[in-house]
C-alpha cells in the first residue's frame, strides 16, 4: 500500500516538467491514475517526495525510461478472458483469413508480451502466422526490448498455463517457452512479420489499412478526451469492416459512436467499423 | 447525510450480501458499491446470482460509468475498481494488492477520498485481511465504519483484521446492518 500522497499541484508540476523536458504529454491520462502511479514510483525508487521525483526525472534520462515503463501497465496474464481467445481461434480468424490477403493487425499500446504472444500462439496453431503483418507500438522501450527477448515473469506462468488450458484444452503452454535463471522465455521465433515502434503519448503517424486493432484495457488509463480521440483515430486506421477488440469492461460510447462502430460480439467485446 | 455505501467481503459473504440486496427497496436512495473476492476466471454468473433476489439492479460496471443512486455496482472479476472524484467508476489491471484483484482496500480508499464523511463502509465475513486498511482510511476521512459481528461470520479473519486496525462505529449482525441501511434517507 502506498504511504506517500501526492497533491494535485505537485501532480500538475510533474506533468509540466515531463512535457517541457521530454515533450511527452500526460495531460490526458486519467488524473487519479497518473497520481497513483507517480506515488508508486516515489515509494518503489525511494524518492521520498515530489521535489525529488521532479529533479530525478529532469536530470536522468534513464530514469525517465523507467518512469515510462512504470506508467505502462503490463497486461496481467496471457489469454486473459479465455473465451475471447477461444473465439478468435475457433471462429474469428478461420473466417477473416479464409482467402489469401494482406491482413494487417495493430497493437497500439503493447506493454508486455502477454497479448502479443497469446495472439502469435493462436495464429501459429492455425498455421496462419505467415498470413498476417503485425504492428506493435509502445511508449516504453524497456517493454519493447523484453517483448523481443520473449521475457516473462516466471511467477505468472501458472496463471498463463491455466488460461492456456481453457483455450486449447489438451495442448500445453510448455511447448512454447523455456526457463532460465528464474525467468520464462517465450519462443521468440514466433516474432515473424512484426514491426516494433516506440511511440510518444501522441501518435505522430497512424498506420493505414488496418484490419484488426487489439487494444484491451489500455484506455482505462486515459481520460475521456484521449479515449475518444483514440477511438476516432482507430476508426480512421481501420478499413471498412475492420475489427476493434477492447477490454471486457470497456465500451465505445462517444457522441455518435454508433455511426462509426457496431458491436458484433457482445460477450467478447468485438466491434466492427461500419461499412460507410 | 450519506451519499454512498461500500461493502467488502470474501469467503462467507455471499449469503449476507444476498440477504442485504433482497431487503433493500427498489429506488434505494444511495448507490451501493460491492467488492467481493471471487474466482477470477468465472467472469459471468455472479452478477446473475446476486440479481435473482435483489430489488435493485446489480451491475458490473464498465470503465468510466457514472455512479447512480439505486444501483449496486459489483467490482468486475480481475479488475481493480476505483471511485473517481467526479463520481465515475475507474477500472484497472494494475498489480494485485495483497494477492487480490479486485482489492477491497483500493475501492474503499478511493471511495473515501470522493465521499469523505458521506460514506458508509461495511466489512463482512472473509478469509483474508483485505479491506482492513481501506476501512481505516474511510474512518479517517470521516465516514461511518461498520463491521459484521465476527461471531456471526462464517470466516472471521477479515472482520477481526478490520476491528484490530480501526475503532469502528458499529459491530452489527446481518439484520442490524439491514435495519441501519433501511433507516437511511
Amino acid at each position: 500500500m502506498n504511504r506517500y500522497e501526492l497533491g494535485i499541484v505537485d501532480t500538475r508540476n510533474i506533468i509540466k516538467t515531463i512535457q517541457e523536458t521530454y515533450n511527452y504529454n500526460f495531460k490526458n491520462y486519467a488524473l487519479t491514475f497518473f497520481k497513483r502511479r507517480v506515488e508508486y514510483i516515489i515509494d518503489r525508487y525511494n524518492l521520498k517526495d515530489a521535489d525529488n521525483f521532479i529533479r530525478r526525472i529532469r536530470d536522468d534520462k534513464d530514469f525517465f525510461e523507467i518512469f515510462l515503463k512504470e506508467m505502462c501497465i503490463e497486461s496481467s496474464e496471457m489469454f486473459r478472458d479465455p473465451s475471447l481467445w477461444r473465439y478468435l481461434k475457433d471462429e474469428f480468424f478461420p473466417a477473416v483469413l479464409k482467402k489469401p490477403q494482406q491482413y494487417k493487425i495493430w497493437f497500439p499500446e503493447v506493454n508486455s508480451g502477454e497479448e502479443l504472444y497469446s495472439l502469435l500462439i493462436i495464429l501459429n496453431t492455425l498455421n496462419m502466422l505467415d498470413d498476417v503483418r503485425i504492428m506493435v507500438s509502445s511508449l516504453s522501450q524497456i517493454h519493447l526490448n523484453k517483448i523481443q527477448e520473449g521475457y516473462f515473469d516466471y511467477s505468472k506462468m501458472e496463471v498463463n498455463e491455466a488460461n492456456f488450458r481453457r483455450v486449447f484444452r489438451e495442448e500445453r503452454l510448455n511447448d512454447f517457452y523455456t526457463t532460465k535463471d528464474e525467468n520464462a522465455y517465450l519462443d521468440n521465433s514466433l516474432l515473424k512479420n512484426i514491426q516494433f515502434t516506440k511511440q510518444n503519448t501522441i501518435f505522430e503517424e497512424y498506420p493505414k489499412g488496418i484490419k484488426l486493432i487489439l487494444c484491451r484495457n489500455q484506455m482505462l488509463y486515459y481520460n475521456q478526451i484521449l479515449e475518444e480521440r483514440l477511438l476516432k483515430s482507430f476508426y480512421n486506421c481501420l478499413v471498412p469492416g475492420g475489427h476493434l477488440i477492447i477490454g471486457a469492461n470497456e465500451k465505445i460510447n462517444y457522441w455518435n459512436s454508433e455511426k462509426d462502430y457496431i458491436l458484433v460480439d457482445k460477450n467478447n467485446n468485438v466491434y466492427k467499423k461500419k461499412l460507410s | 447525510m450519506y451519499k454512498a455505501v461500500i461493502i467488502g467481503g470474501s469467503a462467507g459473504s455471499f449469503r449476507v450480501i444476498t440477504k442485504i440486496l433482497q431487503s433493500l427497496p427498489k429506488n434505494y436512495p444511495l448507490p451501493i458499491l460491492l467488492n467481493l473476492h471471487r474466482l477470477k476466471h468465472v467472469r459471468s454468473g455472479f452478477v446473475e446470482a446476486l440479481s435473482i433476489k435483489s430489488n435493485i439492479p446489480v451491475i458490473e460496471p464498465y470503465d468510466k460509468d457514472t455512479i447512480k443512486a439505486g444501483n449496486a455496482y459489483l467490482a468486475p472479476s480481475n479488475y481493480h475498481m476505483y471511485v473517481e472524484l467526479n463520481k465515475k467508476i475507474a477500472l484497472s489491471t494494475e498489480e494485485p494488492v495483497n494477492h487480490s484483484r479486485p482489492s477491497i482496500d483500493l475501492s474503499f480508499i478511493t471511495a473515501a477520498q470522493t465521499y469523505n464523511r458521506n460514506l458508509l463502509g461495511i466489512i463482512l465475513s472473509g478469509a483474508n485481511k483485505d479491506g482492513a486498511y481501506g476501512l481505516k482510511k474511510l474512518k479517517d476521512a470521516g465516514g461511518t465504519a461498520i463491521v459484521q459481528d465476527p461471531k456471526e461470520c462464517e470466516v472471521a479473519t477479515m472482520t477481526n483484521a478490520a476491528l484490530n486496525l480501526t475503532n469502528v462505529d458499529h459491530v452489527f449482525s446481518t439484520n442490524q446492518i439491514i435495519d441501519f441501511l433501511l433507516k437511511i434517507k
